[in-house]
């Protein structure tokens, strides 16, 4: 039993880990935490719910057209929330715009579903077993999925043109343009690839955890705990802090109940905003 | 041009009285609809919300504060008063007062919890605690009914009874309107002058003395009282209390009407929400689509109108004051004797004792000692980075020391800096620190609020001590503008003005704080040549007052023709200290700027 916790902890932790992985893949370029960023997710479980469950697709058409509507939302996204932040010139615009973007989605979802949540079958219906503690294999695909991410955001970072461009374009948008980085298109670039990244993780998560169309800001808070926890805009930390909220939640629910579940997060993330408000490994950030 | 704005603002008043009117006779113009008491729901709803974003717009238009939970907290005074109805029985009138005391109790608590965060963590703290306050009031039990709601709240009559929908309108109006008062009167007394400080920058703010926290807190306090009392007037009308009100989504019109109207203005809120209630009004037939229209409409708004209604008039060349022209003669009637008091002659004020200041590696200030005494003009000057502005941060507390102690009138100095500040050491920044979008005066008023004598309540209800108060501070910052040439731009924003006049309120401002020892960080930087001889006129008067008067200038020349005494920084350390004359003499100080000995030996 107590392993199985662990496990069911870690499965959900991957899931948090990855939101926060897309949200610090937009926040990268942009110093933005997007606000809409949990409705991707809701996109995934949608379109898997539609195309799997409804429609009856095949496995790669639903994956393949799941990636291209993915990549219009990332573009309608960035539109939605970089217009209004560099017009307005309140500090707080993007705070606003990503909300007011992610309640506009939200609605979306909830006027196209109403009472319903997105369940569907698993794509291999098959447990693994680890001392005694089951694992479906589709968790395990999550968790897969996750460290693939992880691996390949610090690669590309790190290695590629466009990952130090990226790295340039965090530090100073202005002076990066300058330098003849094209700012416009890395951060259009990370809109589209951090809602490709998300939608993918609500596509394969949902037909193992329950989402309703309206779920989109719980999976932000979610995300944004864990990078919280782990300083925003640090991969490394988006991972760790996922992976920590996940457990504690599983562990809080076996002991106390599924409300506390919920609750512990929220008093972790007031609690150490309170207490270490740089994160455990960050630095203090400063928004835009 | 100066009549148009007179006219457009006698305009404006007229409106406003018009519409007060309509307001209130509404309930008359209904009664030749169809249905009545629809509509009138729609009018009270509608000031529930201006309520309310009048609320969101004291804490984040003029506060600078992010708040995620004004739903959270309209629906805490919601269950206050429903909690002291239904389950204490308690007078439905007073539980509308308790709905505001606990509101504003509630805003305390969270912002104490949340005194260290930036604005962007202050706005995920309170989505939290919105969040938590709606999981909390599900699992409330027996006292909330947790997820049924809570039923049987209503509007009691006076003296007992139900009260009738129309009387009860009346109260809602007029309650909107007396907060509407309450808004305007803190935000245009020294309680929003400081307000908006604090908004625009925290630093400066606290080096004119104003506590950060402090302050912080009773903002969000008033906002939090105005949030729950608006919270217990909507169960009031509804009947009862629900978790979802807290909900964000709940909240958007609240956002929607605040940017519609203008963020940080008196009157966008309530034009805003008229607006959005005008919107969902035509809109009723199709409410699955309103939070979708509504978010769309705030995005456009943020694109294509970002300052809203009255932000984008009171921009535009017909809403904004211009310079007025002066009377002659009317300078003769601000007339000013600046006057230190408590300090004797050349008494040490400000010193520092062996003051180390270490960045990592990097040894910015490496124990230096100072003194500076009453009514001299004390000079400091040293090749960039030597450390003049980091000993200074250092003696002001604005830098923690590594070691060695600063004191003040030969005690240790306060450890905070707007404590320092109270004590009579004002500093002015080497960059701009104007609040820019506040007017000249006002930005002069700001540094003179420890002296309005008033509180909180005194403003908001204009007393004659807040009357006495005010009308003292704008004579005596009028003269202080005068002395610097700049009356008649009093109700500019300080924003407008030209570089060495913003410069120059700078030190108007510092002076109106009335400090004993005046630091100026490079005043004289970009000033034109009739601008630095009304500095130095400034300078030397505020010396001879008794005032202490720290410069830290690259202008050379004029810093040695005002400095009784000059302090040479390099590296960190003291290298010469002296007259004028003989610090320019000095070996080491002219291989500091020059370099090399013989050849400046030569030029001597």
């Amino acid at each position: 039993m107590g392993l199985q916790i662990w496990i069911d902890g870690f499965f959900t932790g991957s899931v948090y880990a990855i939101i926060a992985l897309s949200m610090t893949i937009v926040y990268q370029p942009t110093r933005i935490m997007n606000f809409a960023q949990g409705e991707g997710f809701i996109l995934g479980a949608a379109l898997g719910y539609q195309f799997i469950g409804v429609w009856k697709w095949p496995l790669l058409t639903s994956v393949l057209v799941l990636i291209v509507l993915a990549i219009i939302m990332g573009f309608i996204m960035e539109r939605m929330i970089m217009l209004p932040v560099q017009l307005s010139g309140s500090k707080f615009a993007w705070i606003i715009a990503t909300l007011a973007a992610a309640l506009v989605f939200q609605s979306i979802f909830n006027i196209k579903y109403v009472n319903v949540t997105f369940s569907y079958f698993e794509f291999i219906e098959k447990d693994i077993s680890i001392g005694g503690a089951k694992l479906s294999i589709q968790k395990l695909l999550v968790i897969l999925f996750m460290i693939a991410i992880y691996a390949a955001n610090e690669l590309f970072l790190k290695k590629t043109l466009w990952g130090r461009s990226i790295r340039a374009i965090a530090h100073n948008p202005d002076t990066s343009t300058i330098l003849g980085i094209p700012t416009k298109p890395v951060i259009k670039l990370g809109f589209v690839t951090g809602t490709i990244v998300i939608a993918l993780v609500g596509f394969l998560a949902a037909p193992v955890i329950i989402v309703a169309p309206a779920a989109g800001l719980f999976y932000t808070i979610q995300g944004f705990t864990a990078g919280i926890i782990g300083g925003v805009g640090n991969a490394k930390g988006a991972v760790v802090g996922g992976l920590t909220i996940g457990i504690l939640d599983s562990v809080v629910r076996s002991w106390l109940g599924g409300t506390w579940g919920l609750f512990s997060t929220f008093f972790v993330l007031a609690a150490i905003l309170i207490l270490r408000p740089n994160g455990f490994f960050g630095k203090r950030v400063e928004g835009r | 041009m100066i009549s148009t704005y007179k006219g457009l603002n006698r305009a404006l008043v007229i409106g406003s009285i018009l519409g007060i009117a309509l307001l209130y006779a509404f309930p008359l113009i209904s009664k030749t609809t169809s249905n009545p008491s629809f509509y009138l729901q729609v009018v009270s709803v509608a000031a529930f919300s201006a309520i309310l974003t009048i609320s969101l717009n004291i804490c984040m238009g003029y506060g600078g504060l992010l708040s995620l939970m004004h739903t959270g907290m309209q629906m805490i005074g919601g269950y206050t008063i429903g909690i002291l109805m239904v389950k204490k029985g308690w007078n439905g009138w007073l539980g509308l007062i308790m709905a505001a005391a606990v509101g504003a109790i509630f805003a305390v608590l969270v912002i104490l919890l949340s005194l260290r965060a930036t604005y962007l963590y202050f706005g995920m703290i309170t989505l939290a605690i919105n969040l938590i306050a709606m999981e909390t009031v599900r699992h409330g039990g027996e006292l909330t009914d947790g997820y049924d709601g809570l039923f049987g709240i209503f509007a009691p009559g006076i003296p007992s009874g139900i009260m009738s929908a129309d009387t009860f309108y009346v109260v809602v109006v007029t309650i909107l309107i007396a907060i509407y008062v309450v808004q305007r009167n803190l935000i245009l007394s020294g309680f929003g002058r400081n307000t908006m400080a604090l908004r625009e920058s925290s630093e400066t703010a606290t080096a004119l003395g104003i506590s950060p926290n402090m302050h912080r807190l009773k903002v969000f306090a008033v906002s939090g009282a105005i949030a729950g009392l608006a919270g217990g007037l909507l169960s009031m009308q509804m009947g009862y209390a629900f978790s979802e009100i807290g909900d964000l989504n709940n909240g958007l019109i609240f956002f929607v009407g605040l940017f519609l109207g203008g963020v940080g203005t008196l009157a966008g809120p309530i034009l805003g929400v008229a607006l959005v209630a005008v919107i969902d009004f035509s809109i009723r037939g199709t409410a699955q689509y309103r939070t979708l229209i509504l978010g769309a409409i705030l995005l456009t708004t943020m694109i294509i109108m970002p300052r809203g209604i009255v932000g984008t008039y009171r921009a535009s060349r017909y809403g904004s004051p211009r310079s007025r022209e002066v009377m002659p003669g009317e300078a003769d009637n601000y007339q000013l004797d600046i006057e230190v008091k408590g300090v004797a002659k050349n008494e040490v004020i400000l010193e520092a004792v062996d003051v180390v200041k270490h960045f990592g590696g990097v040894h910015a200030v490496d124990g230096i000692s100072v003194q500076f005494k009453a009514g001299e003009i004390h000079g400091i000057i040293g090749p960039n980075g030597s450390g003049k502005s980091t000993l200074i941060s250092a003696m002001t507390r604005y830098h923690e020391l590594t070691s060695g102690s600063v004191k003040l009138f030969g005690t240790e100095a306060a450890k905070k800096p707007f404590q320092v500040a109270r004590d009579g050491v004002t500093r002015v920044f080497q960059i701009p620190h104007l609040f820019e979008r506040v007017s000249v005066l006002d930005n002069v008023l700001t540094g003179m609020y420890r002296r309005d004598n008033y509180n909180v309540f005194d403003a908001i209800l204009r007393t004659p001590r807040y009357k006495k108060a005010n009308s003292r501070s704008v004579a005596e910052a009028k003269a202080l503008l005068s002395m610097a040439g700049m009356l008649g731009k009093e109700e500019l924003a300080a924003g407008s003005i030209s570089h060495g006049q913003k410069r120059l309120l700078e030190v108007i401002r510092a002076v109106a704080t009335q400090p004993k020892i005046l630091i100026l960080d490079e005043p004289a930087t970009g000033l034109t040549q009739d601008e630095l001889l009304s500095l130095k006129t400034l300078i030397r008067k505020l010396a001879k007052s008794g005032m202490c008067i720290v410069l830290i200038e690259h202008n050379v020349a004029f810093l040695m023709d005002l400095a009784d005494i000059v302090t040479v920084i390099q590296s960190g350390k003291v290298i010469a200290e002296g007259t004028p004359h003989a610090v320019q003499k000095d070996e080491r100080v002219l291989e500091a700027y020059l370099g090399n000995t013989d050849f400046s030996k030569e030029l001597a």
